[in-house]
């Protein structure tokens, strides 16, 4: 992603009085474009009853660059991108150095976290969604 | 000046559930809180890799058991949006309907919180006493005081007579009376007053810089409310963001106490428009499995929640995510706590009524 450009954006919601909504991530597993997998990135605004948000492809170990310092609350969701995803944001205001949250395994939404944890429920006969993403017209 | 770091939390009196807050004080002043909310974090997003869509309801509404009706609720949303289903009309009402009531006993439950943090353990036990009312009527409507299971994807499970609206409309309104002695004493006693009134002030730019929502936002003067958008039936709903402009600890009370009567106004209007007669289509089966996505935006009572969810086509769902209110609102804490006294911390953090549940999801 283009660093500086994005940050530009995201600098004219706060001037124009935007509110952080939410930064979300969601990891893309392996496929045939993307071999290591990789994460949709989401950073959303809202202004009274408008909401927009900005998009970025983001791959394994890409810089993010943190937006707090146009909007100061982003750190609590960078932090949480960052521990849960594995995604590399750079620059948080707060940085909480891993501690934000507790959990048993490290970085659990990383694509290959979630293609290890599919296929040994796929191993062990668990029923759950598939390590293979979808080909289009022939969900199951 | 040597620095000090208290641990607050997991384990605190004033705390109804476990947050951690490294507070660092110089003397008595808190200069800096850093939070870990990972305490009871359960991973719920992450069981839609094992939970198909159709049942994941089911787990999305014990993300919480104050909010519990508006996460089943804005999770169906979700997929009936994403699915192009159109919700039956009276569904929709009796959505709106329980969706106020819950506002109504989390505001009870905080309010009760609030009074036994600032030591009025009297003004605890009317408040709760209050919510037991509530909850007798989600009991009656739905099965459950906590848990009801009554969204379903496409609709609602259980239809409520219009005898029974009748009868709890007069309950909520003769609450509403008995309320009114209640809240004249949180707006009038001088120990309150003393207590919460000028701390923890948050202006309405630092709300706005903090991203707060809800009643931590509306306090500081900021006239935000979801509902506003007019979406689930909230359009033909008249009403206006209840409002303060102190921002203190104060404010943010009374904007809940106000709510109070603005929901059991809202539950009025809603009894009035919705079509009346009962064996009227309650559900709509959703066909197929869901594609795309969609982020939906509900008013719950502490805020703001806001949902993703991706779906690949496939039974199971690719992402679900819910930003809860107090996520939203813990910058906006950190915040106000930094520079206050040691001994105000517990009433500010009460006062965003923090839900941890919903936070660790």
């Amino acid at each position: 992603m283009d660093g500086i450009a994005f940050l530009a954006r995201v600098e004219e919601y706060h001037k124009a009085g935007w509110r952080l909504a939410l930064i979300n991530a969601t990891s893309l597993m392996p496929s045939d474009e993307l071999a290591q997998g990789a994460f949709d990135v989401v950073w959303a605004f809202a202004k009274e009853t408008e909401f927009e948000y900005l998009r970025e492809r983001v791959m394994p170990g890409e810089e993010v660059p943190s937006i707090s310092a146009s909007f100061g609350a982003s750190f609590l969701y960078e932090n949480e991108i960052r521990e849960l995803f594995g995604i590399n944001v750079t620059g948080i205001a707060l940085d909480l150095h891993g501690q934000l949250y507790k959990t048993s395994q490290k970085v659990p939404f990383s694509p290959s976290a979630i293609r290890a944890r599919l296929e040994a429920n796929a191993a062990a006969g668990i029923a759950s969604a598939s390590a293979t993403p979808p080909v289009a017209g022939k969900h199951a | 000046m040597k620095r000090t770091v208290i641990p607050m939390g997991p384990q605190h009196p004033v705390l109804p559930e476990p947050l951690v807050l490294d507070l660092i004080l110089e003397d008595e002043k808190v200069v800096d809180a850093v939070p870990t909310i990972g305490y009871i974090h359960r991973g719920l997003e992450m069981m839609v890799e094992r939970v198909e869509y159709t049942e994941m309801g089911f787990v999305v509404e014990r993300i919480c058991g104050i909010c519990s009706f508006m996460h089943g609720m804005g999770y169906c949303v979700s997929l009936e949006t994403m699915m192009n289903i159109e919700v039956p009309e009276r569904a929709r009402w009796l959505r709106l309907i329980w969706a106020e009531i819950s506002r109504i006993q989390s505001h009870l439950l905080w309010l009760g919180l609030g009074a036994d943090a600032f030591g009025f353990e009297n003004l605890f036990m009317h408040c709760w006493r209050m919510r037991e009312e509530v909850l007798d009527i989600f009991e009656k409507t739905t099965g459950g005081r906590i848990i009801h299971s009554v969204n379903r994807i496409g609709g609602v499970k259980r239809d409520v007579s219009d005898t029974e609206l009748a009868a709890i409309l007069v309950r909520l309104q003769d609450l509403g009376q008995a309320f009114k002695a209640t809240a004249e004493v949180f707006g009038s006693d001088p120990s309150i007053a003393h207590r919460l009134g000028g701390v923890g002030v948050l202006s309405a730019e630092g709300a706005l810089a903090a991203a707060a929502v809800g009643p931590m936002a509306r306090a500081s003067g900021i006239a935000t409310d979801t509902r506003l958008n007019g979406a689930n039936l909230y359009d033909q709903i008249e009403f206006q963001p209840v409002v303060e402009n102190a921002g203190d600890c104060l404010a943010r009370v009374v904007v809940r106490l106000r709510e109070i009567d603005q929901s059991i106004d809202i539950v009025r209007q809603a009894i009035d428009k919705m079509p009346k007669g009962e064996g009227q289509p309650l559900e709509i089966k959703p066909r197929g499995n869901p594609q795309g996505e969609v982020f939906t935006r509900l008013e719950q009572p502490r805020g703001e929640v806001l949902y993703y969810v991706k779906a690949n086509g496939t039974k199971y769902l690719e992402r679900f995510r819910a930003r809860t209110p107090t996520f939203a609102n813990i910058p906006a804490m950190i915040q106000l706590v930094k520079g206050c006294d040691l001994a105000d911390v517990p009433n500010i953090i009460l006062t965003i009524d923090p839900c941890i549940s919903c936070t660790e999801r």
